[in-house]
């Protein structure tokens, strides 16, 4: 009887799988996967972009208007206003009112470089409500 | 000789490594990154991003939209005409409902045309959309 449990025991040894093969693959996939995970990270600013109308109500609501023209000029309050100074000007609307969002109205031909910068400002101002419109 | 071998063949056998919890661990590490693989579709142009200081991460963006300085929009490393941008972009919306959408202008690209995605994007029914900028 002992005898015949030792021959099982032995005959399930030899049995075993050999798990080798699949363990290579296992890895090569693992390979592959860490490989081709793309871990992009691109850093940026977020959008809000209003309906038509919902833009209408903004302005009308007495929102900051930053309007960049053709040209690449900035256009706050009716003056041209240095991109440099952007930020002390939406920052000093930002103290009269802190609860007014900043419409930026964009010309067709302006550069993204000008957009990103009012962003950029409005929101060192302080203000992160910012809407973009088009003209 | 001949039982000193057998002997040693016998000793290699028992100190055989257990493969069980590397195995396992593999396997874990193997799911992992199956499930965490987006196959993020790349826009296939380089750009000039612009610097904004507040620039930041975002949660999910995984279709890349470029606007290059000669206002070509490039989609999925393809060229797309303005009023094709919205039918690329609901395709990849559709591919991988989860994700935002990034739009990497360049400096000198046109605004008109960065308008003209985030509408598409609108369009596609994706509210989250961010302007990629470069953290000076």
């Amino acid at each position: 009887m002992r005898k015949h449990i030792a021959s099982i025991k032995h005959d399930q040894d030899d049995n075993e799988i050999n798990l080798t093969p699949m363990l290579d693959v296992v890895f090569i996939m693992l390979i592959f996967f860490i490989v081709t995970a793309t871990f992009i990270r691109e850093t940026g600013l977020d959008v809000n972009r209003p309906d038509q109308q919902q833009a209408q109500v903004v302005q009308e609501e007495g929102a900051i208007l930053v309007i960049i023209d053709d040209t690449d000029d900035i256009w706050i309050d009716n003056r041209i206003v240095d991109p440099r100074a952007v930020r002390a000007n939406i920052e000093r609307f930002h103290a009269e009112d802190p609860d007014r969002p900043v419409v930026i109205q964009t010309g067709r031909t302006s550069s993204a470089e000008t957009l990103v910068t009012v962003m950029d400002a409005s929101r060192l101002a302080g203000v992160y409500n910012i809407s973009i419109a088009s003209q | 000789m001949r039982e000193s071998v057998a002997d040693q063949l016998n000793e290699e056998e028992e100190a055989e490594i257990n493969l069980t919890p590397m195995l396992d661990v593999v396997f874990i590490m193997l799911i992992f990154f199956i499930v965490t693989a987006v196959f993020v579709k790349e826009p296939g142009v380089e750009v000039n991003r612009p610097t904004a200081m507040t620039a930041f991460t975002p949660e999910s963006g995984s279709i890349f939209i470029a606007v290059t300085a000669n206002n070509e929009i490039w989609v999925d490393r393809r060229s797309v005409p303005p009023e094709g941008v919205r039918a690329a972009i609901e395709r990849l919306h559709a591919e991988n409902p989860e994700g935002g959408v990034v739009i990497q202008a360049d400096n000198e690209a046109y605004n008109e045309f960065v308008i003209t995605v985030m509408d598409a994007a609108k369009a596609a029914g994706i509210t989250e959309i961010t302007l990629a900028a470069a953290p000076p």
